[in-house]
């Protein structure tokens, strides 16, 4: 089985879009929250969120926007990302065999085209019988809607723009596994590596639902933290006082290579890529199991992928949402799969601070970690005030913390029972 | 540890689509020629130019989960629902007794895995627009009254109606099946993707069994509308449903959407022989890759398409020449078409004019992330040694020659093979091969 290391990382986030700053912003505690103005939510239970802000420019990065015309903030950042990462790896797609050259990203669907989808639908509501009138639906929306905008609401479309924008024309994948999708996307990334399938691959992931629907559908759950008279102080994981999470937006992209590609062409290796695991609750559709069992599986199936014990583990990127269910059920089954280890493991969650990313979250935090472990330093859990009786492990509470990492773990569970867990390790 | 010598076989099917429900209706409907499109009733179309499409007989869904789950089935978008279906159809043919029909299922949980292939789920319009009318004003929506009152008009849970990872988490929970899961959102090939992937799992030890495949619903107002702004719909065949898709043929004129799900049970070998399981075919190979070419277009040259079926053939230790069935996407669009050929060339070479080939869509129209469905039709012409037809493929397009009936062929079909492409450009291919 072939070794598989990480040479470039690039994100976009609610935080900025180099990775260095936000990396210092990270350790700085700051925060990427504030009120939302994508959209009016001003009466919205929830009026907050981690937008990426206006600074980002995708031309930036990507100098020839001719094949991405109509892309949607998905694409958008999923551009950035990836280009940042590509240079960042100093790859060079004249020298590379574009065929061995894959992308598996976990990225969530574009954004409706609000305007045209709710006037052609207001104009044909027919409240008499409550029912849609679909030809007159049909002849508002042919008039309103857009080829492109439709088409780039596809869930694959950021992984079919990376393609455009890298060459790469090796095994292609995106899986949406909700809130772990990212997570998930590396991990397999690095088994199509293992495996010999590719040389090179893209992997992460790539999302925004900070739109009104978006924001609609995880109110109705009750899902989103409601504290809108403080955002900055709005998200917080593991504090007694969690009232659930802030919807964030963004993108993270790794290049993930076999060990010996990347050492034949001489690049920089940023960590190693030692362990996944995934598993499904198979439990509720609405909630986590509270035992656990299914992170706790996706934990051990990662540990022993990467032949390691517990103890060999010196930091957890949590999930950490900030909602009272995963922050709780995260905790009980850390403390099952590291025993009496778990309370000297540093636990933090950076949602804390740039809020959930949804689909490109675990990408987002993955490189977190292997900064962690090139710098020997532990991003915070900030906003953390009120310890919880069920929430009891070191949480990294408010202050970066200076912690020699060479190995790292990240989790990501998604609605649904989707559980996901990546080791890395200093190379 | 990976261990190459870990083989997988298909010993469950399960579909529901346009000419039936259940994997051994739709295999008699196949070969019996039937079309399964027709006039759209879901909703009414005239406002449409594509009126017609591949439609599914009326169901219950309630008929197809235990009692105890009918209350979820509100909150089942109808891709859940096909997905639901097909995989109940899968378990109850291939002799596994899951939690879904008894108190003590034989199969142990978490080394069962899933991977279902998923589409963009459009959210019913009559649901969220019965919500959006109370906070209309002059014919938009006022987001301060939405953000106040109407958005509490839908049901919580209505966001879980229609995140695509909702199809593997309702069978998953129905089945319990609680080993490595994944989704596969990369539009028609969604399904071969998936099933490619769980291949990879089991040969990986990771698990011994999977359920993959894939399930999609396009016959709704937004489902047709986009498919009608990419024009890649056919709007000339309103009035002769069962001839308008012509895949390859030089009368095509467009696709035609359709709905359905298509699962495999995936098994590895000696976990089947233990337990004297019916065994289908075997999965031999599988090949990805992705055109760097445009998001709208097929790429012209096939490269990438071609090296997707080269590299599940290399993988299966087969020559082209030994491919005894043969079923591509075929979706009749011309240009479309025109680049699945120069694909399908580059992979086959001069075999492409002899293997017999099974352009099924003809009757089913395109299933979309059910293309798991073309897969069926492929490890089902082993299981049963029969080529099905090819149904409105008169004339080739270009002048190129394909061996392909109107009838189905009875042949000794050792290997099979379907493959398939996205817009979007993600390909994919799998090999069977007799057992």
């Amino acid at each position: 089985m072939r070794r598989v290391v990480i040479t470039g990382m690039g994100w976009v986030t609610p935080m900025g879009h180099s990775l260095d700053t936000v990396w210092k912003r990270l350790l700085n505690g700051e925060s990427g929250i504030a009120r939302t103005t994508l959209f009016d939510a001003s009466t919205f239970p929830t009026t907050f969120s981690a937008q990426v802000k206006e600074d980002y420019r995708v031309e930036e990065f990507v100098s020839d926007l001719s094949a991405h015309r109509a892309i949607g903030r998905n694409t958008r950042f999923a551009l950035g990302a990836c280009a940042q990462a590509w240079k960042a790896a100093g790859l060079d797609a004249g020298k590379l065999d574009l065929d061995r050259v894959g992308i598996y990203l976990g990225s969530g669907e574009g954004s409706l085209d609000f305007a045209a989808y709710t006037t052609s639908a207001l104009a044909a509501w027919r409240p008499q019988t409550s029912t849609i009138d679909s030809v007159e639906w049909a002849r508002r929306a042919f008039a309103t809607m857009d080829i492109s905008r439709e088409l780039e609401q596809e869930p694959n479309m950021p992984l079919s723009h990376l393609a455009l924008l890298t060459g790469a024309r090796g095994p292609a994948f995106n899986c949406l596994t909700a809130c772990a999708a990212s997570t998930q996307a590396i991990g397999e990334a690095t088994e199509i590596l293992r495996r010999g399938d590719a040389d090179v691959m893209i992997g992460g992931g790539a999302h925004s639902m900070i739109h009104p629907f978006g924001v609609t559908g995880f109110n109705r759950l009750t899902a989103l933290s409601t504290f809108n008279e403080d955002p900055v102080r709005s998200s917080r994981p593991f504090d007694a006082q969690r009232g659930g999470f802030v919807l964030g937006e963004g993108a993270g992209m790794v290049i993930l290579e076999t060990l010996e590609h990347a050492q034949q062409r001489g690049a920089g290796i940023l960590a190693e890529v030692v362990g996944y695991g995934s598993t499904a609750d198979a439990f509720r559709i609405t909630d986590q199991d509270p035992d656990g069992r299914g992170a706790i599986v996706a934990m051990q199936e990662a540990l022993a992928d990467a032949k390691l014990a517990p103890q060999d583990v010196h930091y957890i990127n949590a999930h950490g949402t900030g909602t009272k269910e995963n922050d709780g059920n995260e905790t009980t089954a850390i403390k099952a799969v590291f025993g009496e280890h778990a309370r000297r493991i540093p636990v933090s969650s950076i949602k804390s601070m740039m809020g959930h990313l949804i689909a490109a979250a675990g990408a987002v935090e993955l490189i977190c970690c292997v900064l962690a472990i090139r710098d020997n330093v532990l991003p915070p859990t900030t906003n953390y005030q009120n310890p919880d009786p069920e929430c009891d492990l070191d949480y990294v509470p408010n202050k970066a913390r200076a912690a020699k990492v060479d190995v790292a773990l990240s989790n990501s569970f998604g609605f649904g029972g989707q559980n996901d867990t990546i080791i890395v390790k200093r190379f | 540890m990976l261990d190459p010598m870990r083989r997988v076989v298909i010993t469950g099917i399960g579909v529901i689509c346009p000419i039936g429900i259940g994997a051994a209706v739709f295999w008699d409907h196949l070969l019996a020629g039937k079309s399964g499109i027709s006039a759209i009733e879901a909703f009414d179309p005239a406002g449409f130019p594509s009126r017609i499409a591949g439609q599914i007989p009326a169901y219950k869904i309630g008929d197809y989960v235990p009692k105890s789950y009918r209350k979820a089935t509100k909150v089942m978008a109808r891709d859940i629902e096909l997905a639901v279906v097909a995989a109940d159809d899968a378990f109850k043919n291939s002799g596994l007794k899951s939690k879904a029909y008894t108190d003590t299922p034989t199969i142990n949980p978490v080394r069962f895995g899933c991977n279902i292939g998923a589409a963009l789920i459009s959210a019913e319009l009559g649901e969220l627009t019965t919500a959006m009318y109370p906070a209309r004003d002059a014919g938009a929506l006022d987001l301060k009254k939405w953000g106040s009152e109407g958005m509490n008009n839908l049901t919580p849970l209505w966001l879980l109606k229609y995140l695509p990872n909702m199809l593997a988490c309702h069978v998953t929970i129905i089945h319990e099946l609680k080993g490595p899961s994944n989704t596969i959102t990369c539009a028609d090939a969604s399904s071969h993707l998936a099933i490619g992937e769980a291949f990879r799992t089991i040969q990986r030890g990771k698990a011994d069994l999977a359920i993959c495949g894939g399930a999609e619903s396009r016959i709704n107002p937004m489902g047709l509308i986009r498919q009608t702004l990419l024009k890649r719909v056919t709007e000339a065949a309103n009035d002769a449903p069962a001839t308008a898709l012509r895949p390859f043929d030089v009368d095509a004129a467009g696709t035609v959407i359709g709905e359905g799900g298509g699962l495999f049970i995936i098994e590895e070998y000696e976990h089947a022989r233990a337990r004297g399981a019916r065994i289908y075919a075997e999965l031999v190979g599988f090949g990805a890759s992705q055109d760097a070419y445009r998001v709208t277009e097929a790429a012209p040259d096939g490269h990438s398409y071609g090296t997707a079926i080269a590299k599940a053939l290399q993988e299966a230790g087969v020559a082209p020449d030994e491919v005894g069935c043969m079923v591509p996407h075929g979706l009749g669009l011309p240009s479309h078409d025109k680049a699945e050929l120069a694909g399908l060339k580059l992979a086959f070479g001069q075999c492409l004019e002899t293997v017999p080939m099974a352009t099924i869509k003809g009757q089913i129209a395109n299933m979309g992330a059910a293309g798991a469905i073309d897969a069926a039709a492929a490890v089902l012409s082993v299981a049963h040694g029969t080529v099905p037809p090819a149904a409105n493929v008169h004339k080739v397009r270009d002048g190129m020659k394909l061996n392909v009936s109107s009838t189905p062929r009875s042949a000794n079909v050792q290997i099979a093979v379907s493959s398939v492409y996205s817009l979007g450009g993600q390909n994919a291919a799998l090999v069977f091969k007799k057992v």
